[in-house]
């Protein structure tokens, strides 16, 4: 029976693409049929009229048999379907512009949904390439910035074995790691993770190939020296050969055995960084040398990273509480080192939106332009629609009259609009990449592959494509229901009479907020851009041009700190002696690379803070005595460092003025004192004050900083400044040659112009957001206009037949302009108000969010006015000079 | 019962089918052109029957329709499920066994 049946619907919908039985040879089948029974019924002695007409009776009519064989011959609503499909291509294809417009509407609004969408899901969204991520969170004490959580080994052993509401804790740590594949090879510079062995188990990701680290291997202070490598690090250094098993690479000079490879989908748990090579966690001591403090007995030397995946049935909730008795009972156990710490945990989205609230606020602004945009695009296909209503409505009633059923009418309709949006949700796509594309040029300046991977995502492009449809269907659907609703001959006789007044209010709403929301994003953008373009021309308060970077780690090869800054004096001594080099300074780190890292917290001395008041933290950057004058930082007052300024000396600061300013308001603080860090260390004096810069992005307000003396603080990374008589470019290859002179296995990273590290860490972010805004405005607009230009022709059309009535008795061309276009005027007029009012508003939410934003940028706000007037103008000139030339009589006549 | 028709007198048209439900109904069932043919259609659709294009005795064409052994077979299991059912139902209605 089932065989059958499914026999029956394979046949029928074979039917339904091709006719096995033609028309005519069903016809046959029944006319025969007839034929048959007038012969019996003459052969019964009835005359030739009376039999045909008995047989018919009998048999029924042919053509309601016709229609009946030919529903059980395929699968009529098939049939139906493509002819729906193929009658909307052929509704697409004669109203070009109406297509066109449309289609570049929706691709634009979704295509920006998406692309912004992706970006806000690579940077914070995307969840942990895990089995199931929302169960795994973060813990550990909030560190100075109160931006990570972390913790001390002693603290996450302790926490792993009392915890009940988790089923693993994992920690990790991240190191640099000069990598060797080869025993003799030249090391580069990779990012390793230190991984505790319980790692790969609680994550529930399994190696691609060989296995994951034993418990045992992580049990013994430095004694398993086995690697995995990440699958990307395979891919490009052993090219994704599987014999790499049991082969030897050196890790900062440790020789490991690589024991396994990560699977291709597990890139790490930092959305930020791909873990390139993992290594136990009790090999730490071995493979990280420069260690201040005993990594796995100090309670305060917190620096690893804890997560842990929550036991079933326990809630956030229940895990916090957990921590907080066992916080509590640490701080019991060890006063010294954990009295209030609190053990806090955090979703992943949590954690990552305190790490950068900055990124938040971006992605909050841009997720709203998108949304603006597509509701500008989704309102210019619903004005489009609309406008063709009426049109459409007489088709329908007609159709109705002639005796197509409602249901068919629906669904042709819905057909047409799923193929618009379907069209535009292809070119949206398009859309999505470019978009995706343009976020692609966020770099981070370094040579660790520290790019997030922007990806489209594809749940945004549903979502944008969604809400397009469902725009695109319920507009493009209003008139089958119209028409199907009311009384048929109402609509037929007077197509023009229904339904005016609340379209067209409706229609001039929509159009009124297309113009109101794409001013706010033009006057934002312009805004942005000016604000910008001042940042810009103001520069970062030091040179940027002329200059070269390159970043040493000795350390990373085992050489102690003092051998290390010897090796920095060798290489800076050198260096000095290169053609084409004006001078060289060193500091640990190029001006524009001076990370939030590296600030600490800074007190005069001899203050006492009260518990519950802020301490101020500073950025610390360690310079030796030419950096001031290399990088062109002008020093206010005091001196500069000299190579006086050594472990021996009095230990000595540089401020800028803006630390200057918040301790010391109207006093002079050379000679004053101040405490760096939390550390025991004797104070520093302060010797000179620095004009203060931009450390790191343009648009920050003022950030207090703490030169320290390279000779008093050494450091285990140096960057050498090299200031060049010509291309800083040319430089890099000579200083190259010149480190691996001295020591051939030297790592060197990070060797590029400082102006480029410039651009690249400070103006290209905003190149890239003004683009984006701009780009959202100008589409915004672009879209706005059509749909003004489709008003005022649309609202000039149903009047023709009144213009020719004012033309007949007297009315001139000039006075129907006028009336045609101050329609589409004040429309765009009270957009505009309403736009730049909100534009002044979305000032103050910019400068809240970054810090951005002019008090007053009239000039902004009279170049956007200006500019939509201008266009708005032109688009409602347009049909209202094809208005103005009706012809009374013409007018008159067609209706 | 077009199956038990054509399994009993063999090939049949279209309207000869007719003609012989109308004669064993005795006028009970007076099928038109618009219900026979949709279900010869199905039936040959599902592989019941066979129709193919012949003439009658009295010359005329007509499309002749036989069954199948797969058309057999499910008379068979029709038959018995139908005795089954009406013995169901004769039994709740009458109150028997």
């Amino acid at each position: 029976m089932m065989t059958s049946l499914f026999r029956e619907w394979i046949v029928r919908c074979w039917g339904a693409i091709r006719r096995r039985r033609s028309d005519s040879d069903l016809e046959e089948e029944l006319r025969s049929h007839i034929a048959l029974a007038e012969e019996e019924a003459r052969r019964r002695g009835d005359a030739p009229e009376r039999a045909m007409r008995t047989a018919t009776i009998h048999a029924g009519g042919v053509a309601q048999a016709m229609e009946m064989l030919r529903e059980q011959r395929g699968l009529p609503w098939i049939a139906d379907l493509i002819r729906d499909v193929r009658y909307g291509c052929r509704m697409l294809r004669r109203n070009p512009g109406f297509t066109c417009v449309s289609v570049v509407s929706l691709s634009i609004g979704v295509g920006a949904t998406a692309a912004v969408f992706s970006f806000a899901d690579a940077l914070l969204l995307r969840p942990l390439p895990v089995p199931h991520p929302d169960r795994v969170v973060t813990i550990g004490s909030p560190d100075a910035s109160g931006r990570n959580l972390v913790a001390s080994f002693r603290d996450y052993v302790d926490i792993r074995d009392r915890t009940r509401t988790f089923d693993g804790l994992v920690a990790f740590n991240s190191f640099n790691a000069a990598v060797a594949t080869h025993p003799d090879g030249l090391p580069k510079v990779h990012i390793g993770v230190l991984v505790s062995g319980n790692f790969f188990a609680v994550l529930g990701v399994d190696p691609e190939i060989g296995r994951a680290f034993r418990p045992e291997e992580d049990a013994v202070p430095a004694r398993d020296a086995v690697v995995i490598l990440g699958h990307d690090f395979w891919q490009h250094e052993f090219g994704g050969e599987p014999a790499v098993l049991g082969r030897m690479i050196d890790v900062n000079g440790v020789p490991c055995t690589i024991v396994g490879v990560a699977p291709a989908h597990f890139t790490g748990l930092d959305q930020y960084t791909r873990f390139e090579i993992y290594v136990p966690l009790m090999m730490w001591p071995r493979v990280v040398r420069s260690l201040t403090a005993e990594p796995f007995e100090a309670r305060d030397f917190r620096s690893l990273t804890i997560k842990g995946r929550l036991a079933s049935g326990a809630a956030l909730r229940d895990a916090q509480t957990e921590l907080t008795v066992l916080a509590a009972d640490l701080a019991r156990a060890y006063p010294a080192t954990n009295r209030n710490r609190d053990i806090a945990v955090r979703t992943e989205v949590q954690a990552r939106v305190i790490q950068a609230p900055p990124l938040v606020g971006l992605l909050a602004m841009l997720t709203t332009l998108a949304a603006a945009v597509l509701f500008v695009a989704c309102a210019n296909v619903a004005g489009l629609l609309t406008s063709r209503a009426p049109v459409r409505t007489r088709e329908m009633a007609l159709r109705m009259a002639i005796g197509a059923g409602r249901r068919r009418l629906l669904q042709q309709l819905f057909i047409e609009s799923l193929l618009l949006s379907a069209l535009g949700g292809v070119l949206a796509i398009g859309v999505a990449y470019a978009g995706v594309h343009v976020f692609r040029q966020f770099q981070i300046p370094t040579d660790l592959p520290v790019v997030p991977s922007f990806d489209l995502d594809r749940r945004a492009l549903l979502v944008g494509l969604l809400v397009s449809v469902v725009s695109a269907v319920l507009f493009g659907m209003t008139p089958a229901l119209r028409s199907t609703r009311g009384d048929l001959t109402a609509v037929l006789k007077a197509p023009d009479a229904f339904g005016s007044g609340r379209l067209r209010w409706g229609r001039a709403l929509l159009v009124g907020g297309q113009v109101a929301v794409s001013v706010t994003l033009l006057v934002i953008a312009t805004l942005m851009y000016r604000s910008f373009q001042e940042l810009i021309a103001h520069g970062p308060g030091y040179r940027t041009d002329h200059l070269l970077q390159m970043t040493l780690d000795p350390t990373l090869l085992g050489y102690t700190p003092v051998q290390a800054q010897q090796f920095f004096d060798r290489v800076a001594e050198r260096a000095r002696a290169v053609p084409g080099v004006k001078s060289i300074a060193l500091a640990s780190s190029a001006p524009s690379d001076i990370g939030p890292s590296s600030g600490m917290t800074v007190l005069p001395d001899g203050v006492q803070l009260m518990p519950d008041q802020e301490r101020i933290r500073a950025l610390t950057s360690i310079v030796d005595e030419h950096y001031f004058a290399i990088a062109r930082i002008p020093i206010v007052s005091g001196r500069l460092f000299t190579a006086s300024d050594s472990a021996t000396s009095p230990r000595v600061a540089i401020i800028n003025e803006h630390l200057a300013q918040l301790y010391w308001s109207g006093q002079d603080p050379i000679g004053k004192r101040l405490r760096v860090g939390d550390s025991n260390e004797p104070p520093v004096e302060i010797v000179g004050v620095a004009k203060t810069a931009k450390y790191v992005a343009l648009s920050e307000s003022p950030i207090p900083l703490v030169y320290l003396a390279y000779g008093q603080h050494p450091q285990k990374r140096m960057t050498v400044l090299a200031e060049s008589l010509g291309d800083p470019k040319d430089l890099a290859a000579p200083l190259r040659d010149l480190v691996r002179g001295l020591d051939a296995n030297q790592p060197v990273y990070n060797v590029r112009s400082v102006g480029e590290s410039y651009r690249m860490r400070m103006v290209t972010i905003f190149d890239v957001v003004v683009e984006l805004v701009a780009a959202m405005g100008i589409a915004g607009l672009g879209l706005a206009l059509v749909g003004l230009y489709g008003l005022v022709a649309y609202a000039a059309n149903r009047r023709t037949r009144e213009i020719g009535i004012r033309m007949a008795i007297g009315a001139n061309r000039t006075t129907v302009l006028l009336m045609v276009v101050r329609q589409g005027i004040t429309l765009s007029i009270v957009g505009l108000t309403v736009g730049l009012c909100a534009g002044a508003g979305a000032r103050y939410a910019m400068r809240a969010a970054f810090g951005l934003g002019r008090d007053i940028d009239l000039l902004g706000f009279i170049l956007v006015a200006a500019v939509v007037l201008a266009v708005t103008l032109l688009a409602a000139y347009v049909p209202a000079r094809r208005a103005s030339r009706i012809n009374p009589m013409v007018a008159l006549r067609c209706e | 019962m077009v199956l038990q028709t054509l399994a009993t007198l063999g090939p049949l048209h279209g309207y000869a089918l007719a003609g012989r439900l109308d004669q064993v109904s005795r006028g009970a069932l007076q099928i038109n052109m618009g219900t026979l043919y949709p279900g010869l259609m199905r039936l040959e659709q599902r592989g019941f029957v066979r129709g193919t294009w012949g003439v009658t005795e009295n010359n005329r064409k007509a499309r002749f329709y036989s069954i199948t052994p797969a058309g057999r077979r499910q008379l068979v299991a029709e038959k018995a499920e139908w005795d089954r059912m009406s013995s169901i139902i004769h039994r709740l209605l009458r109150g028997e066994g």
